[in-house]
């Protein structure tokens, strides 16, 4: 049998005992220490339009900056960075979406110092455009929603899950070029994060009528697509994405409506995932399947927090606020599941349409 | 309109206009020539539109004189802009256009090349293929790639392929381009990638390619002001010419594949009067004897389908034959039935009942699209499905030049509307329309059938065979990230 605890990712023992000797989130450096989680989880709030890799990317630029007179050696100045990396990644609940901008920047590193000439040329680089990142970041979004707003046409129906900023930008973006067509958003429960999505949309006037996450095979017929985001897209084009989204694919295959994926491609993860249970989530953070034969407290009650007041700023990003998962998670980590290539249409990202089986070769690219 | 010729208007009343080369510096007169054909459906058939778009870009670029590249690139943009939107469903010409862009791109970095790709790029390899690509490549290649994609000769093509397109930009540098450098293409020796990346990014997307013109100046050229002007036309020339002769060679590359895929004995069934199918079906006949069942394709094809079984007077109107004076006469005239394949001939109508029999299904194509799935002759969807109900293996036969870099998100728009009098007589719907007051009916006559990826087991192009789903490839080998969409 299967159990997270043989998950090699993540040997047993709690995580966040195991990581730094020095406490959670600091990373030492020869000016002290640094506080990368602490930057991190401000970066992201500070931003609502901010994606985790891009909130690690630019938490890795202000570690660099803090040490900048310091790291004078290449060995150094990635040391510096990989504590940091490895930091980030035990610290939060759900790294998938981290690591990717993470493993980006590293890689990004290893290639620009492979000259080691341009060692400074490459730090001041880096330390001068973190802001530029960031920037770029959001108008890949923005790229995709043109792109992907060909596939919204008038009188059509677009079945939602959990809430994405992409999804959400492409439908804005699709109804201010005076497209009418309609929603329907699943609940997404236990976080119902699908009301932030009904609510955004329907204050661009978009009509939204939202369900309960089970009723998603009921209403598959009435829908023309769905459109998801996506926390990472791995090797073989699969996604990770929140909960649900994988009975919504299989839901869309027996229904033959097209499953469209919109993900930048800074969320492109090495990952090959062979099934629901080798996912990178820390164990303690979905546990689904705990057998027993007591009664549940009335703490299990799952979704019992679930307003939308309460799910603000809870999308996994910040190791959580509120307790979503009633006793069974701790912390708010978004479940996640994961969706087989073979369930999915097309994957929109800032390059264009792509099949699942382009997202390897994107990878490739980049890590060979 | 251009001057008249004597030949009944189509690609070759317009070949020989463009050859006679009266006026030739009104490049714009035979650009509105070829709307007006492409517009009245008088140039159709996709290898005729490619022939004549490469033909005409050809004159356009050759008269053409510019200082900088964005100004050629803007030019070419702007005509293939018109040419495309005088018969939108024509993907044939944005295909060429887009090659014909990537080619210009290529000509122009190909002179920046000094500093810029090393690290990237297999130097080696890429001064082999460096200036040539599409058919020149595929040559190369092909011979690596045996018979059935997606085993380890599928894999083998990407990672050679890549190395020698890896310096065009747009397809290394996509998720790079997140971090990479924001202008200085001085900088980008080793650190970051081509500078051409960046217009995967909106905020700075014009400097990349004047920047990097305007280094190509003032790096390379010697003296006298516009530099590469004067070096790129013959570059870019022989590149059309290149992708000219691929046009014209493309049925035969094809066709030499077929022994692969065609085995003695074998019941085919294939569909319409593609002329790549039976180039493909006769080259296998010179050593195989095998059945063919062809499906009339009524109404638009089935008179060119009979001509080509039975060997009709194929002087006869039929479909689209310009291309005759293209090709060598006698090879095509010569019916299935004379090369010693055993012919039947079936209606569209009884495709479904003869499936159980047949052992391999192979298609035309009319264009084919990034995500796999294909335009083919009305009553290919129903072969392809009767086909995936028999576990019938369908074998898709399609050049390059028919491969859209397009995501078909609204396929039912490229269906196109044709002639309803060749489903029902002119004189018979004249009286469908005399009952005034009654209910009319209407007669549709769709051209085309959208066949989805899914349905299509091989493609198999001049370049050799590929999956569906490895298409996506083939199109990033041949158009740039930065051309495909043309309208901005």
């Amino acid at each position: 049998m299967h159990t997270y605890t043989d998950n090699p990712r993540f040997p047993a023992g709690s995580p966040t005992t195991s990581s730094p000797p020095l406490g959670l989130g600091l990373v030492e450096t020869s000016s002290g220490p640094f506080d990368i989680l602490t930057h991190y989880t401000t970066t992201l709030d500070s931003d609502p339009d901010l994606t985790m890799p891009i909130a690690a990317i630019e938490s890795l630029v202000a570690l660099l900056s803090s040490t900048s007179t310091t790291a004078s050696t290449i060995a150094e100045f990635l040391s510096i960075i990989e504590t940091g990396i490895s930091v980030l990644k035990s610290s939060v609940p759900n790294a998938i979406s981290l690591s990717a901008g993470c493993d980006l920047f590293l890689r990004y590193i290893v290639r620009s110092l492979e000259d080691p000439r341009d060692f400074d040329a490459c730090r001041a680089h880096l330390l001068q455009h973190g802001k530029l990142f960031v920037d770029r970041a959001k108008s890949s979004r923005w790229a995709i929603a043109q792109y992907g707003a060909e596939l919204i046409r008038d009188g059509s129906t677009v079945l939602l899950h959990s809430h994405s900023r992409v999804v959400t930008a492409l439908l804005s973006f699709a109804a201010e070029r005076n497209i009418r067509f309609r929603c329907i958003v699943l609940e997404t429960a236990p976080s119902l994060s699908g009301l932030i999505t009904a609510r955004i949309l329907r204050s661009k006037s978009i009509p939204v009528s939202v369900i309960p996450d089970n009723a998603v095979g009921y209403v598959m017929a009435k829908c023309d697509m769905v459109l998801v985001g996506a926390e990472g897209v791995v090797e073989n084009g699969g996604i990770i994405n929140a909960m649900g989204t994988y009975t919504i694919a299989v839901q869309a295959k027996a229904n033959k409506k097209p499953f469209y994926v919109l993900a930048e491609s800074h969320k492109f993860v090495r990952l090959f995932p062979l099934n629901q249970f080798e996912l990178p989530v820390q164990p303690q953070y979905q546990n689904l399947l705990d057998f027993t034969t007591e009664e549940r407290n009335a703490n299990d009650q799952v979704g019992k927090e679930g307003e939308v007041g309460c799910v603000e700023g809870t999308d996994g990003k910040t190791g959580g606020k509120k307790v979503a998962m009633g006793g069974r998670g701790k912390g708010s980590a978004p479940l996640v599941d994961f969706t087989r290539p073979e369930y999915i249409t097309a994957l929109i990202s800032e390059s264009g349409v792509m099949t699942p089986s382009a997202v390897s070769e994107e990878l490739i690219k980049i890590y060979s | 309109m251009g001057p008249k010729s004597t030949a009944p208007p189509g690609l070759t009343s317009f070949l020989n206009i463009l050859n006679k080369n009266e006026n030739k510096h009104d490049t714009n007169a035979y650009i509105e020539l070829f709307i007006s054909l492409l517009s009245r459906r008088q140039i159709r058939n996709s290898r005729s539109v490619a022939i004549a778009t490469a033909e005409l870009l050809l004159r356009v670029i050759s008269v053409y004189k510019w200082q900088d590249l964005n100004q050629l690139i803007a030019h070419i943009k702007e005509v293939g802009n018109r040419l495309m939107a005088a018969q939108p469903r024509e993907m044939a010409v944005g295909n060429i256009v887009r090659r014909v862009l990537g080619l210009i791109r290529e000509e122009y970095e190909g002179d920046s090349k000094a500093g810029n790709i090393s690290v990237y790029s297999d130097s080696g390899l890429d001064s082999i293929t460096g200036r040539k690509r599409g058919e020149s490549t595929s040559v190369l290649f092909s011979n690596l790639q045996p018979v059935l994609d997606g085993g380890e000769a599928g894999l083998l093509k990407p990672q050679v392929t890549r190395t020698t397109f890896a310096h065009q930009g747009g397809q290394f540098t996509s998720m790079f381009s997140l971090l990479s450098h924001p202008g200085s293409p001085e900088q980008n020796g080793t650190s970051t990638p081509p500078p051409t990346s960046h217009s995967s990014v909106p905020p700075t997307p014009t400097q990349s390619i004047t920047t990097t013109a305007t280094t190509i100046t003032t790096e390379k050229s010697p003296p006298g002001p516009p530099g590469p002007t004067r070096d790129m036309k013959p570059g870019i020339i022989e590149g059309l010419q290149e992708i000219l002769d691929e046009l014209l060679t493309v049925d035969d590359q094809i066709a030499s594949y077929s022994l692969d895929h065609i085995h003695s004995n074998e019941i085919i069934l294939t569909h319409g009067s593609s002329l790549t199918v039976q180039k493909f079906l006769l080259k296998a006949a010179s050593k195989r004897t095998f059945t063919v069942i062809v499906a009339e394709g009524f109404p638009n094809d089935h008179e060119a389908t009979h001509a080509r079984v039975m060997g009709f007077d194929p002087t006869n109107p039929i479909d689209d034959d310009d291309i005759l004076d293209e090709v060598p006469q006698e090879q095509f005239q010569k019916t299935l039935a004379q090369a010693g394949i055993s012919v039947i001939l079936i209606p569209d109508a009884a495709v479904y009942a003869i499936m159980s029999r047949v052992n391999k299904v192979i298609l035309g194509t009319h264009a084919v699209l990034a995500n796999g799935g294909l335009l083919a002759v009305a009553g290919a969807r129903t072969i392809a499905k009767a086909a995936r109900d028999h576990s019938t293996p369908v074998v898709v036969v399609s050049g390059v030049y028919k491969l859209s870099p397009m995501y078909p998100y609204d396929w039912e728009a490229l269906v196109e509307i044709g002639d309803p009098g060749k489903v029902v007589s002119w004189e018979a719907l004249g009286e469908i329309g005399e009952g005034v007051g009654e209910k009319v009916v209407s007669v549709l006559n769709p051209i085309f059938d959208y066949v989805p990826a899914e349905l299509v087991d091989l493609y198999v192009t001049n370049l050799g065979g590929h999956a569906p789903s490895f298409l996506y490839r083939v199109v990033g080998d041949h158009y740039r990230h930065e051309d495909i969409n043309l309208g901005v």
